[in-house]
């Protein structure tokens, strides 16, 4: 008994500490198994995760997405050419396959930007309200009078085209819509009991913030995360159908779709596939969220 | 056996007057693929008339019992077993259209809380007459006169008809929802903690609205209630629930005041009695915690808290024996002498009640008048009282505003007052009163507008942010709620590790001690000081709540309702602790509650608070008797109390409590007042007199008229038990 004693733990503690994790565990697994009960949670994930394994693996067992073959161009889907064949012969199904690689990047990179960002701002102004809340929140209101294309054209062409600036400029522009959501949970946890505790021991605001509050708050922002995500893929297709995404000879989806529609008349296979590939990513991103909402809110 | 007598009820004693009737009742709720059993085996009786008490702790199954005589059970909520009749008619039989015109006709249910049971966009008039409309068919002039009828019934003036729910009074609301309740002249009305979240003097002037009307409709009422005071004030008969059994039933005086169960015995225990003071003696609490849902119970299902419990008890569980009768001793040797064969044993052979009779469901009911104390009796060994030492805390004229829209509230009205070294301030008065503002004035957790909060003779910064953190340490605070009290996402002891670093300055293995010290003091376990607070009862959370505010030896804590959310068993421990920890760290309180038996069992001194100002203060003896602010006379009476003898009328306020915005001229109490001398109350703020040194009211009324007044028309009521 000395020696556990000695390391600041009784052996009853650590006893409890076992019955606790153990509980806790029973709870994560009892989220787990809603979350796979859930069709539409699980739908979602599966076409999620297609595209990810996708991203990272059809050019290991695909044909090169670039690989130009001038003899087949623009050929019918065929048993050589499933999704037959682009303006360069190029094999639509391993360019869309590929394809996935960069929304993938640009997205969720943008989204964990926003959430940064949205956060950090939400909590501030929830937790501060007064003026700090007045001016900030203000700020955000006009950021989110800005139609989201439209600013992120003239920014990009001010700034020159480069995947990172795409990265901050729709992880810029999604900053306020997180940020609201966060500054509503933040409110409805402030006035908690618990918060008031904490200020009466004399904690740093910063502490409040991120030690107490924020901790209670991750399932609105992973729901808002999600969101944010679904919306981020289509901002970022968007952005490259206009050009100011990845360049030529990219598989990027927003960008096929954007140089194969002058054939669409002639050959429909190159646009419609990359317009499929980019809609289930975010019907399958928008499921995850749905699921998701419906288990926490329970 | 028992089984015999049992039977013998069952033929005898069912006579036909019965407006409701549950034979042999299981309720078991589904929840994530395990069976969980609320009620096991109930039986009761309530006649056409009568009023039954259904009491016992939260998680009794008291709710469930109602909702599933009414048919309303939750989806995941099953009835296994057992018949329930309303009026003769078979509940269980009833199909989907039936039971909804049974519901509208013969049943009705009042809640907890009034603003959730009103359409918060509809006229109270257009609610009312909705329910003669939909459920007798009257068309829209004729419903409406009947709405106005059944609002005048609860005597709720005509205008009340164009109102919107929010510009009526807790009070008010809840007498709209009795309306609505008693609109289809129900056989059964069930009463589910109607006046749980209402204020004293509300609640007394609802509670004479239910006696009032018990005489005149003709329904069983089913009262649920964890307040035995109420149940003692309105009921004729009284059931225990306990686990899901029915511990004891009988008539409501028998069984407060000759209790034949342990159980009933220990709730009655824990309550403490008007006038008990924390120098003569400790509460007596209830050990352990109520079973969870489903834990699989051995023999008598109290027997794991029982403070008389024998081995029988474990090995079979008895029958709800007729008292005084065959049960006690007698069951209770021939149980023991048959073997523990648990197969000899069902669960439902006995559970039919009959009237006019006491039942009890333990083998020694005979023992309990004699049960053992569980707490021993502190009598005098505590310092009875401050120390010497003077003033820890001077509050002077402290004001506090808030702005509703273009209202300019006044939530604390130039409040003076001083605490002493060691004492327990108590602080009362109605919500709305002022008290919570006052409280967080002082800690700082809000600033005050104008005044001087001085601790120990220095200036307090008016926020806590801006005060040293030695200013800190001395004043804590601990809240009312226990759920939200503690950092759902921190353990146990990484939060009171925190406040030991914070507040008391210490770490490392040094914080670890005074840790495991302070888990020890507030007697929490040290195995749950690694569990997060979802995985503590509401009682552990308090008292975790309670260590985290004694981690820096405070001089004074402020606790707003620390006990008002629990149970009261658990209620009682927790006082207990207050009073045990105050006598070992001399500190002060300011114990805000309004439980006016609680806070005259804790406090030294007590203040009482009427719309926004302190209209008395004194000490706890010559506040709660005469003199004293007819206000204060007015809340004092309006106790339910378990005293069955006790002569004392109630003094029913009038009217409603004024607007904050608007405070009445002269006297703010004059609207009110049942004292009222005329113009001079209207007109003039009355003064502060002194009926004796430390005791202060603010009246017009000289101390020894006002001594007269109320010694004339009440006989003086034995105040110390």
């Amino acid at each position: 008994m000395a020696e556990p004693v000695a390391a600041g733990r009784t052996a009853a503690e650590i006893q409890a500490n076992a019955a606790g994790a153990l509980e806790r565990r029973r709870q994560r697994r009892y989220l787990v198994r809603a979350l796979m009960r859930s069709p539409t949670f699980m739908i979602g994930t599966s076409i999620v995760v297609f595209w990810i394994l996708m991203a990272l693996f059809s050019t290991s067992f695909m044909q090169g997405p670039f690989d130009v073959n001038p003899m087949y161009t623009l050929q019918a889907p065929s048993s050589a050419h499933w999704l037959g064949t682009d303006d360069l012969g190029r094999d639509v199904l391993a360019r869309t396959l590929a394809g996935a690689r960069s929304v993938l990047i640009v997205a969720p990179l943008a989204t964990l930007l926003a959430l940064l960002m949205g956060t950090t701002i939400g909590l501030i102004t929830g937790f501060y309200r007064g003026i700090t809340d007045e001016v900030i929140m203000r700020l955000v209101d006009v950021l989110l009078a800005l139609p989201v294309v439209i600013t992120s054209i003239l920014i990009l062409s001010l700034l020159g085209r480069s995947t990172a600036i795409v990265i901050v400029v729709i992880g810029v522009l999604f900053t306020p819509l997180v940020a609201r959501t966060v500054r509503s949970a933040v409110l409805r946890e402030r006035e908690h009991e618990y918060v008031m505790a904490s200020r009466l021991r004399g904690e740093r605001p910063w502490f409040v913030m991120a030690g107490e509050i924020l901790p209670n708050i991750t399932a609105p922002i992973i729901v808002e995360g999600t969101v944010r995500l679904g919306y981020a893929v289509f901002a970022a297709a968007t952005l490259s159908f206009l050009g100011f995404g990845l360049q030529p000879p990219s598989p990027d989806w927003g960008l096929t779709i954007a140089s194969e529609r002058l054939f669409v008349q002639l050959a429909w296979w190159t646009v419609i596939f990359p317009a499929i590939a980019l809609a289930s990513l975010v019907v399958g991103v928008n499921l995850i969220t749905d699921g998701l909402g419906r288990v926490f809110s329970k | 056996m028992s089984d015999v007598v049992n039977e013998g009820i069952c033929q005898t004693g069912a006579p036909q007057t019965a407006a409701v009737e549950v034979r042999d009742l299981e309720v078991t709720f589904h929840r994530r693929g395990r069976d969980l059993p609320v009620l096991k085996g109930v039986s009761l009786r309530i006649a056409a008339g009568e009023a039954y008490g259904l009491v016992g702790e939260s998680g009794c199954g008291k709710t469930t019992l109602a909702l599933a005589v009414l048919r309303y059970l939750a989806a995941n909520g099953t009835v296994d077993r057992g018949e329930m009749f309303v009026d003769g008619r078979d509940v269980s039989t009833l199909s989907e259209e039936e039971l909804r015109k049974w519901r509208g006709e013969a049943v009705a249910m009042v809640y907890q809380d009034p603003a959730t049971a009103l359409s918060p966009a509809m006229r109270i008039g257009d609610q009312v007459a909705e329910v003669f409309r939909f459920h007798q068919g009257l068309n829209k002039t004729e419903a409406r006169e009947r709405a106005r009828e059944a609002l005048r019934k609860v005597a709720l003036p005509d205008a009340t008809l164009r109102r919107y729910p929010f510009e009526l009074s807790g009070g008010q609301q809840q007498r709209v929802v009795i309306a609505m309740a008693l609109a289809a002249d129900p056989r059964l009305l069930v009463l589910d903690e109607p006046t749980t979240g209402l204020d004293a003097t509300v609640e007394a002037e609802i509670l004479d609205l239910i006696e009032e009307l018990r005489g005149r409709i003709n329904a069983a009422i089913l009262l649920i209630t964890h307040n035995l005071g109420l149940v003692a004030r309105l009921c004729e008969r009284v059931g225990v629930l306990y686990a899901g059994r029915l511990v004891e039933e009988g008539p409501a005086r028998e069984i407060f005041t000759d209790p034949r169960h342990p159980y009933t015995m220990g709730l009655l225990r824990c309550v403490p009695r008007f006038g008990m003071n924390k120098s003569d003696a400790a509460l007596q609490t209830i050990s352990g915690t109520l079973p969870a849902l489903g834990e699989a119970l051995q023999g008598c299902v109290y027997s794991a808290r029982c403070p008389m419990v024998q081995p029988v008890c474990i090995r079979r569980e008895p029958d709800l024996h007729a008292w005084p009768g065959d049960g006690g001793q007698w069951a209770g040797a021939a149980a023991e002498a048959a073997p523990a064969d648990p197969a000899a044993y069902s669960p439902h052979h006995a559970s039919l009640v009959g009237e006019g009779l006491r039942h009890a469901r333990c083998y020694f009911s005979a023992q309990v008048p004699e049960m053992p104390l569980t707490s021993p009796v502190l009598a005098g060994t505590k310092a009875a009282g401050p120390e010497g030492g003077g003033d820890v805390l001077e509050v002077d004229t402290v004001r506090r505003s808030f702005r509703d829209g273009r209202k300019k509230l006044v939530a604390v009205h130039d409040v003076s007052l001083k605490i002493n070294h060691g004492e327990t301030f108590g602080l009362v008065g109605e919500s709305g009163s002022g008290k919570t503002t006052l409280a967080k004035c002082i800690t700082g957790l809000i600033a005050a507008d104008s005044g001087d909060i001085s601790f120990e003779g220095k200036r307090l910064k008016p926020t806590a942010g801006r005060r040293s953190q030695a200013a800190l340490r001395a004043i804590q605070m601990v809240f009312q709620n226990p759920d939200s009290t503690l950092n759902p996402a921190w353990s146990t002891r990484s939060i009171l590790t925190r406040a030991v670093r914070k507040l008391g300055g210490v770490s490392g293995s040094a914080a670890r001690a005074k840790v495991d010290e302070l888990a020890a003091d507030v007697r929490v376990e040290p195995r749950f000081l690694l569990q997060k607070p979802a995985d503590l009862s509401g009682g552990q959370k308090q008292r975790i709540a309670i260590a985290r505010a004694f981690a820096g030896d405070p001089t004074m804590v402020v606790c707003d309702e620390p006990a008002s959310a629990l149970d009261v068993s658990v209620q009682a421990s927790i006082l207990n602790l207050l009073v045990e920890l105050q006598a070992n760290e001399s500190v002060s309180y300011i114990f805000i509650s309004h439980d006016l038996a609680v806070v005259r069992y804790l406090s030294d001194r007590i203040g009482v608070m009427y719309l926004a100002e302190l209209i008395e203060v004194g000490s706890a003896e010559e506040v709660f008797n005469p003199p004293h602010h007819p206000y204060t006379e007015a809340l004092l009476s309006s106790i339910p109390t378990l005293d069955f003898d006790d002569p004392h009328q109630r003094i029913p306020l009038r009217g409603t409590m004024p607007s904050l915005s608007e405070p009445p001229s002269g006297c703010r109490f004059h609207t009110r007042c049942h004292r009222i001398l005329g113009d001079i109350c209207v007109e003039q703020e009355p003064p502060i007199q002194e009926a004796v040194t430390g005791h202060t009211y603010k009246c017009h009324i000289p101390p020894d008229e006002l001594l007269q007044l109320q010694t004339a028309t009440e006989p003086i009521a034995p105040i110390e038990v």
